[in-house]
């Protein structure tokens, strides 16, 4: 509540002219600390990938410290029982003792690596909310393809992380990618030899993807990070409709102390996950693994989940081969792993510019729409959703037709027609259940909320009386207008019918004193 | 950092700040409003100092750093002292196979209880607030484009850019090359692929100077043929220097026993090219373990249903035809390696791979019988 | 259910298997003197049926004659000829369950519930042996197991068995419904038995292929990494599925939490 600044001539004032004299930083810094942000739990999503990828930087250095990206034969003389005296690179071997022989270096691998996990997991779904919402729109596209190259830069990152350790895992998902750069037309063999510095899997790959891996990727993602951070700070954020507010204000509270206050308290809280996940939850346990031979595979071989749903398209991509003997093939690969995800980074970037084109809306959007107002977006976006999710689970077909027992040949097929099929009764199903909703929100406006009072009249007609959200007019219509936020749907929404029991663990009995305006903002949001 | 301008603000409204009667309060405002701020609606979460309410919430905050504490302490003690080295096969009653998850529950722990006690401090004990900020959307004032404009007319009219298009043209013609050998360097990647993906280590001009080369275990044992029984396989590598290493990585291959009803149908799909040279010895067939999708090894031999099944992306082969693909994205068989037995009773290969095995590449040299099936 | 079950399948064995490895000199040396002679006696005047095969027989008219036909011969369409199988083919299919099959399909499911107690297998395998001779288990296999190496039975594991039973022995998928089973609780003898005899559509690895020690190997490496060892990563292993179930587990555990902590964080108080 007090404000140390100005009056009281404190250490800390003083401390703040010497800084000040040599800085000047009085102005911006009252700009920072007063700056006004929306307050939404969706605008916390993307928090989760920025602090995961903080914690990412931190557990990957303490891992650099021990990892020795060399490809050397060594035999394998440390701790672990069933791998000892067998031959490997240096690289696994010290993957290895990382694991075993390194004071909590199991620990770290494991959060290292969950961090990644949640790092992409955050960041699809922090994608979704922003597409859905319609937060790309102008004047923030930039910042969209900005999000769509984090994705992608952050795909091959992890992969590369996940292919350093050069067990018999991550061998066989280099050799997939070695197949997928081999099927490129014309320049495939060459990519190959360059990836690999002739043959695969060679001697030089693992330092290669390694100086990548710790220092070309992260600084582009800290530099990415950091132009998208900063542009939404630039931009402002975007906010929900409600009462008062409008396309030219932001409402919500200062930066300093509460909005900074719930982001270190979050920030704690997704490292406290990750730390707990880490130490309860076992992951990628290389020592199962061996060393990667390049005639040694494992049923259930699967690429981290992210990049599954490339792989489950691999696999359901259908044996279709173009060949002109004896000159060219067009391998059947090329277009699920190179084509298809060509199309994933290309269209997602051009997404924005190509819904300004066909809606004809240049105007600025500072104001999110909800799903449901923009049918043929949200529809669109669960096509994309359920096709990815279809690409997911092919991925790990096998695993599911092993634990479902599920024939192994019926897991392609029912993918193949499936990954056709459901995306479009997707679309269709999500626009009518979007049309239904607004029209829902329409009606409700018009003739008020369901009671659930049911009433008989003296002809014998029954009747559910309808609480209208402002005067009625003759005919019991009210002419509220629609202003792309929640209508309220039940009378404990507009203030009546009080839940019956407050608190979570034991009840609250006193009333509080706070809820009665928010209850009034809710009722007069219909109005607005 | 946001556009504002302190100046845009009419004068009027602002307060006279060397007033010394202005409040903290009033002076805080005034900041505000300079930043286009307005407060809604501010009021203390506990507007009575020091009542019981507020006393419970600070312990509550209180204790969950203190608790924090203690977990991070948890942390550092078990990190230091909790026996952690693996020695051999371990039940849960062995303390070190809970090395990780203790520092997984403490620090994991600790780290949340903070987090909780921040977030209850923010939610439970600041002013509840709502501030109202201009957004000042859209590009700048007429004036600074006016401004901008000029200037970089100006830019533009001393370099002389429009007058002197020789230089413009100079310019981007030196530039060009230049950038060329920015990027020239990463030529230094650049290798010839040869014939790394057609020629494998059973070409026994390359490696064996001309002898036929033998089928070798991993563990360097000579393949004789009473070594795999009916309806078993073996992995078998060709017996050169390095053989059975990732240096040759298109050289495993699966060494099949068949059954002789399964070996009869299978002599009799054969594909011509593989009639020609003999390639089967007996019940004996040795196919290519790279799968020819994306080169994982394809080694899930099933001797019942005579099929290989490659586990990264399911293609499955017929063992009894050629191996050719028969469900899953595959489009092309196993290529067989010719072999015989020789005079000592070990295997031999009698030529490399007639086509290559492996994934397809563009310039791949393919067979007319790999498009019978 | 069924998994706890099969732990304590699992734990009943290998408490067994220990307790038969540390009484060797007792009960080996018991078990020797009652069975081997039989044993050695019906080989060397092969042809004559001993008391055990009697009684397999017994059994075998009974329950397996519809499917293998008289005298084991096997049934064109149902099941095929068991002459020449061995005993360890026969306990391998009996003890795990497999066999009688309840239903023909894509293949034989093991269950944790055998149809005949392990007597009454051996008593079969001395019948199917009577039949035509075949592969049987060394009877020092504990001893074996306990002196091998298990870096080389990894190294033979993962060339000869991951492919289909995975790195970490969750078993895996075959083609049309097939299935490689997982080999978490698997006895000693099954291991051998089915490298063996090669049942279903395992291929089969005789001695000459894997010498007895070399099994023996390949058998310890299993039982360190799918029985013995416990995973040092944590709590939960997430079933050793690898990245399909650690996917899962980020969204449903991580992810789902985090989101519960934004609608705390943002909701009003």
């Amino acid at each position: 509540m007090k404000r140390r600044k100005g009056t009281s001539d404190s250490l800390l004032t003083k401390a703040g002219g010497e800084l000040d004299d040599r800085f000047k930083l009085a102005g911006p810094a009252r700009v920072l600390l007063n700056k006004v942000f929306p307050d939404h739990w969706s605008f916390l999503l993307g928090e989760i990938a920025l602090f995961s990828f903080i914690l990412l930087l931190l557990s990957g250095t303490f891992l650099a410290l021990f990892f020795e990206p060399s490809m050397v034969e060594v035999t394998y003389h440390g701790a672990y029982v069933p791998l000892q005296g067998v031959e490997m690179s240096k690289a696994y071997e010290s993957s290895l003792d990382l694991s075993f022989e390194v004071r909590g270096g199991l620990f770290m691998r494991q959060m290292h690596h969950w961090a990644t996990l949640l790092f992409m997991a955050a960041i699809l779904v922090h994608m979704l909310r922003i597409f859905f919402t319609g937060a790309f729109r102008a004047p923030r596209e930039t910042n969209w393809m900005i999000g769509i190259l984090l994705f992608w830069v952050g795909f091959f990152e992890g992969f590369f992380g996940y292919s350093l350790p050069d067990d018999g895992l991550s061998g066989t998902g280099l050799r997939i990618m070695e197949g997928m750069t081999e099927s490129v037309p014309f320049i495939g063999p060459w990519a190959s030899a360059a990836l690999f510095r002739g043959q695969f899997p060679g001697t030089d790959v693992i330092s290669m993807i390694y100086i990548i891996h710790v220092f070309i990727f992260p600084l582009i993602l800290l530099a990415l990070i950091t132009v998208h951070v900063g542009l939404v700070f630039a931009q402002k954020h975007t906010q929900w409709p409600g009462p008062g507010r409008t396309e030219h204000n932001v409402v919500g509270f200062r930066m300093f102390p509460n909005y900074v206050m719930k982001q270190v308290g979050f920030m704690l809280f997704i490292w406290g996950v990750i730390g707990a996940m880490a130490g309860l939850f076992q992951i990628n346990p290389i020592w199962l693994f061996g060393p990667y031979e390049v005639s040694v595979v494992s049923s259930a071989s699967q690429p981290d989940f992210y990049v599954m749903y490339l792989d489950g398209l691999i696999r359901l991509f259908p044996a279709w081969e173009f060949r002109a003997p004896p000159y060219f093939t067009l391998p059947a690969v090329f277009w699920p792993a190179i084509a298809g995800m060509g199309l994933s980074v290309v269209l997602p970037l051009l997404y924005p510019a190509l819904e300004r084109r066909f809606t004809k809306d240049r105007g600025h959007h500072n104001l999110l729409e909800r799903p449901r107002d923009n049918a043929a977006r949200t529809s669109l976006g669960m096509m994309v959703v359920v096709f990815w999710i279809i690409g997911v689970i092919s991925g790990g077909n096998d695993v599911f037709a092993e634990k479902f027992h599920i024939s192994l040949n019926a897991m392609p097929w029912a993918g193949r027609i499936g990954i056709v099929v459901l995306p479009i009764i997707t679309y269709y199903v999500t626009y009518r259940i979007c049309l239904g909703l607004q029209q829902h929100d329409r009606e409700v406006l018009a003739h008020g909320l369901e009671t659930g009072i049911l009433m008989r009249d003296p002809n014998g007609r029954f009747y559910e009386v309808h609480q209208p959200l402002a005067e009625p007019d003759e005919h019991g219509h009210t002419e509220l207008e629609y202003n792309g936020w929640v209508v309220p749907k039940k009378m404990n929404r507009v203030g009546a019918l009080e839940p019956a029991d407050k608190g979570f663990f034991k009840s609250i009995e006193e009333p509080s004193d706070n809820g009665g305006a928010e209850r009034r903002d809710e009722i007069e949001s219909g109005k607005h | 950092m946001s556009a504002h301008n302190d100046g845009d603000r009419a004068e009027p409204e602002s307060v006279d700040l060397s007033d010394p009667k202005l409040s903290r309060f009033e002076v805080y405002k005034e900041g505000l409003r300079r930043d286009d701020i307005e407060i809604i609606h501010y009021e203390p979460r506990f507007p009575k100092p020091g009542t019981k309410a507020e006393k419970r919430m600070e312990r509550i905050v209180g204790g969950f750093f203190l608790l924090s504490g203690l977990f991070a302490t948890a942390f550092v003690v078990a990190y230091i002292w909790w026996p952690w080295e693996y020695d051999g096969p371990a039940t849960w009653r062995d303390p070190e196979t809970w090395y990780t998850p203790v520092l997984g529950a403490t620090l994991g722990l600790s780290l949340l209880l903070f987090a909780v006690g921040v977030l209850t401090w923010a939610k439970k004990l600041l002013p509840i607030e709502e501030l109202v900020q201009d957004r000042h959307d859209g590009g700048s004032s007429p004036d600074d484009r006016r401004i901008a404009e000029a200037t970089v007319d100006g830019l533009v009219e001393d370099m002389g850019l429009k007058r002197r298009p020789f230089l413009v043209k100079a310019a981007l013609l030196g530039a060009a090359p230049l950038g060329l050998a920015a990027v020239a360097p990463l030529g230094a990647l650049l290798k010839d692929p040869g014939d790394m993906l057609t020629v494998t280590g059973w070409n026994a001009e390359r490696y064996n100077d001309g002898k036929p080369i033998r089928l070798m275990l991993k563990d360097g044992a000579m393949v004789r043929p009473d070594m795999v029984s009916v309806g078993g396989q073996i992995t078998a590598f060709p017996a050169i220097d390095h053989g059975a290493t990732n240096q040759f990585p298109t050289s495993p291959i699966l060494l099949i026993h068949l059954r002789d009803e399964d070996a009869q149908i299978l002599h009799g799909n054969l594909y011509p090219m593989y009639q020609d040279v003999d390639a089967l010895w007996g019940n004996f067939v040795a196919y290519s373990k790279i799968c020819t999708h994306v080169g994982c090894p394809t080694s899930l031999y099933e001797q019942q249903s005579q099929r290989l099944l490659c586990p990264c992306h399911q293609s499955q082969f017929n063992v009894v035809d050629n191996a050719a693909p028969v469900f899953g994205p595959a489009t092309r068989h196993l290529p067989i390696l010719p072999m015989t037995v020789d005079d000592e009773g070990f295997f031999i290969a009698t030529s490399d791979f007639l086509v290559p095995p492996g994934p397809a590449f563009w310039n791949r040299p393919s067979l007319p019988e790999e498009d019978e099936k | 259910m069924a998994a706890s079950a099969k732990r304590r399948r699992g734990w009943r064995k290998r408490l067994g298997a220990l307790a038969r490895f540390t009484g060797a000199l007792v009960i080996v040396g018991g078990l020797y003197s009652v069975f081997s002679p039989g044993l050695y006696a019906q080989e060397s005047e092969a042809g004559a049926i001993d008391a055990d095969a009697v009684k397999g027989q017994e059994l075998y008219d009974t329950s397996c004659i519809t499917c293998h036909g008289d005298n084991g011969e096997g049934v064109e369409g149902r099941g095929p000829s068991l002459i020449g199988v061995g005993s360890a083919a026969v306990e391998f299919q009996v003890n795990t369950g497999r066999m009688p099959m309840a239903a023909q399909g894509a293949q034989a499911p093991d269950s944790d519930y055998p149809v005949f107690t392990e007597e009454e297998a051996e008593w079969l395998g001395a019948y199917i042996e009577y039949l035509g001779g075949g592969d049987v288990v060394p009877d020092d296999l504990d001893a074996l197991v306990a002196a091998g190496t298990v870096g080389e039975g990894g190294e033979l594991y993962r060339v000869n068995c991951s492919s289909c039973h995975g790195f970490s022995g969750g078993g895996g998928a075959l083609s049309s419904g097939a299935h490689a089973p997982s080999l978490s609780g698997v006895t000693n003898e099954e291991l051998y038995q089915a490298m063996l005899t090669g049942p279903q559509n395992m291929p089969v690895f005789a001695d000459n292929q894997l010498t007895p020690e070399q099994k023996a190997d390949l058998i310890a490496y299993v039982q360190f990494i799918v029985n013995d060892d416990r995973d040092p990563g944590g709590v939960f292993n997430l079933g050793r599925f690898g990245p399909s179930t650690e996917g899962l587990a980020i969204f449903l555990v991580g992810m789902t939490a985090l989101l519960l902590t934004t609608l705390w964080i943002a909701g009003k108080s």
